[in-house]
């Protein structure tokens, strides 16, 4: 039962990703496109000695802000439900409130890895043109893995943002804020080495822990070799999503209370 | 029997705002509960209560053998509510509102076609099953909105002001599917502010005011216990004379009586059916032709002045 009940939540979500599957076909057109300009444009501005072939390096960055930025757009949806007390009626239904929580975390998840799953088809054909290396079936599945990871605690994150308020404005606030934090100290423009020599420490160590450089770096260990893979890396996106997933179930609960 | 929703003392505030004030209720199981009182009484304040939606500040309510604030889960595996203000995703279909509805609701796909097909053909929205309801009317809304709880057919059936915006055939055919429902074994919660709503479907019948319960009775109970409930306009061949008028209220359960024309009277009684024709009979006895005789009934500002001795306008203002 509880497993359906989680089902019938993601049906839901997923059906209203796809209402909107010309408007996402755009988006992804957009995202490829933005992927090939920086190709054209960066791969010989960028310094060598740091990133040897910018546009490989970029594409698992890319992939990943895509994956974070479709999986984000549940919160969205959440917080239009409270202002219009939609809410009241996903709260009515005889579920329980963790299997409503869960099932919006993973409806959010899986709408991102279908919206970022074409990037990522361009970003294994693109390592494989330029380096000949194709992932084994572990290392894919591994990869996929990750982006699970950081798509369920991107989901559960939006989500948790966007029970704690009423106001769209503030919301949205709060969106560009996360937004900006994690895409500016991550590794998914830039490598590792570079963010160390030029940013101070407290943004170097959120751009270490930061989800989306480890869901990037975690694809580049399998794709390109560098970074390595390490295993903590994983132990991050697994607490992120573990994390956010139970702060979404918990801000359902407390959602009754207001 | 024990009743199968038990309220002690539930209490809701919002700030300062006493939306809800130490409501005591007892619904028993299979009656329509009426739930009457002005905008702003507290009706849906204590039904999103019930539904476990939000949490009392004080007190509390029993579902079953269920206490909502203890187990809320358990609590809504008993009830379903229909909501005052539609509560649909504008880009979904009537269908696909409707059929994921009853899905959640744990309905097998056989069963979950039949009904789906049967409300929104019942409720006039069959040709419209597969339109967006972005382009819907009011009413139309209102419509998908009442064929949720018509379609899971919960052991508690909230519905919420079911008619409102809902033209007079639409509102038949609705009043008509909730008996339907209670029949087949639902107890149904009934909030409205339409007294005539409230007295062709209720068994009984609460009457809130700024959230505190003022009454709670069978419909004609209330409706005759209120002094000069019913109105019967009575218009003659001929003028009045004053001593007939005196003759009339001398009669039993007439309360008062009006010349509103010479040859027009307003008689306030109770209990009109009874006593009509006793009037009737006293008209033809003094030799006075009766050009047309027309009964009312008293309506929800008669019951309300009642109570609490306010008008609801005046009631609205303070
Ligand atoms: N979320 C809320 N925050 C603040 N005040 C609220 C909230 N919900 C309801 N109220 C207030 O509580 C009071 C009762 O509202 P409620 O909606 O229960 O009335 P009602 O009896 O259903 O009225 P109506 O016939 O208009 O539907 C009103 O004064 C309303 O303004
Ligand atoms: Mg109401």
């Amino acid at each position: 039962m509880a497993v359906k009940a989680v089902m019938h939540i993601m049906e839901r979500d997923i059906r209203y990703f796809f209402r909107f599957k010309w408007w996402v076909a755009g988006m992804v057109s957009m995202n490829l496109a933005d992927l090939f300009i920086m190709a054209v444009v960066y791969t010989r501005m960028v310094n060598p000695n740091l990133v040897v072939n910018y546009f490989v390096f970029f594409a698992p960055g890319l992939t990943i802000t895509a994956l974070f930025a479709a999986a984000f757009m549940i919160g969205r949806e959440v917080n239009m439900e409270i202002r219009r007390d939609i809410i009241h009626y996903m709260l009515s239904l005889p579920i329980k409130r963790w299997e409503l929580a869960f099932g919006r975390v993973l409806a959010g998840s899986v709408r991102g890895l279908i919206y970022m799953s074409p990037l990522l088809l361009t970003t294994l054909a693109i390592t494989y043109l330029y380096t000949s290396v194709f992932p084994s079936p572990l290392e894919l599945f591994t990869i996929i893995f990750t982006l699970f990871l950081v798509a369920i605690g991107t989901s559960g994150l939006s989500i948790s943002l966007a029970l704690s308020t009423t106001s769209f404005e503030k919301y949205i606030t709060m969106r560009g804020v996360v937004y900006y934090v994690l895409f500016f100290c991550s590794t998914v423009f830039y490598p590792m080495t570079l963010i160390q020599s030029s940013l101070p420490t407290p943004l170097v160590l959120i751009a270490r822990y930061n989800p989306l450089s480890c869901g990037a770096d975690l694809s580049r260990a399998f794709l390109l070799g560098t970074p390595p893979f390490s295993f903590w890396m994983l132990l991050d996106l697994g607490i992120f999503a573990l994390f956010f997933a139970l702060v979404a179930a918990f801000a359902y609960r407390r959602a009754m209370q207001k | 029997m024990a009743p199968i929703i038990r309220t002690v003392n539930l209490t809701k505030k919002f700030g300062s705002l006493v939306a809800v004030d130490h409501l005591n209720l007892e619904i028993e199981e299979g009656e329509i509960f009426g739930f009457l009182g002005p905008n702003g009484a507290g009706k849906t304040t204590t039904l999103l209560m019930l539904i476990t939606v939000i949490k009392p500040t004080e007190g509390t309510a029993y579902v079953g053998p269920y206490d909502v604030t203890r187990e809320p889960d358990k609590a809504r595996t008993l009830i379903g509510m229909a909501f005052q203000e539609p509560k649909l995703l504008w880009v979904s279909t009537p269908w696909d509102v409707l059929d994921w509805h009853a899905k959640v609701c744990g309905l097998s796909s056989e069963e979950r076609r039949k009904r789906v097909r049967w409300a929104l053909e019942e409720l006039g929205l069959w040709n419209e099953r597969h339109k967006s309801i972005h382009g819907f009317s009011g009413g139309m809304r209102k419509r998908v909105e009442i064929a949720k709880i018509l379609i899971q057919r919960p052991k508690i059936a909230i519905v919420d002001e079911p008619t409102a915006q809902i033209d007079i055939v639409g509102k038949h055919r609705i009043w008509n599917m909730i008996r339907a429902l209670r029949d087949e074994g639902s107890t149904i919660i009934l909030a409205t502010n339409e007294l005539y709503e409230a007295d062709v479907l209720s068994d009984r019948v609460a009457i809130i005011h700024k959230g505190k319960l003022l009454v709670c009775d069978a419909p004609k109970k209330l409706k005759d216990s209120i002094l000069g409930g019913d109105v019967i306009e009575v218009v003659l061949e001929k003028e009045v004379p004053s001593k007939i008028v005196e003759e009339l209220k001398a009669i039993n359960r007439i309360v008062d009586v009006l010349a509103v024309k010479p040859n027009c009277l307003k008689i306030y009684l109770n209990q009109a059916e009874e006593v009509l024709p006793r009037i009737t009979e006293f008209f033809m006895k003094v030799h006075m032709p009766v050009k047309s005789i027309q009964m009312s009934e008293p309506s929800l500002d008669d019951v309300f002045v009642h109570y609490t001795g306010l008008t609801i306008e005046e009631a609205q203002k303070r």
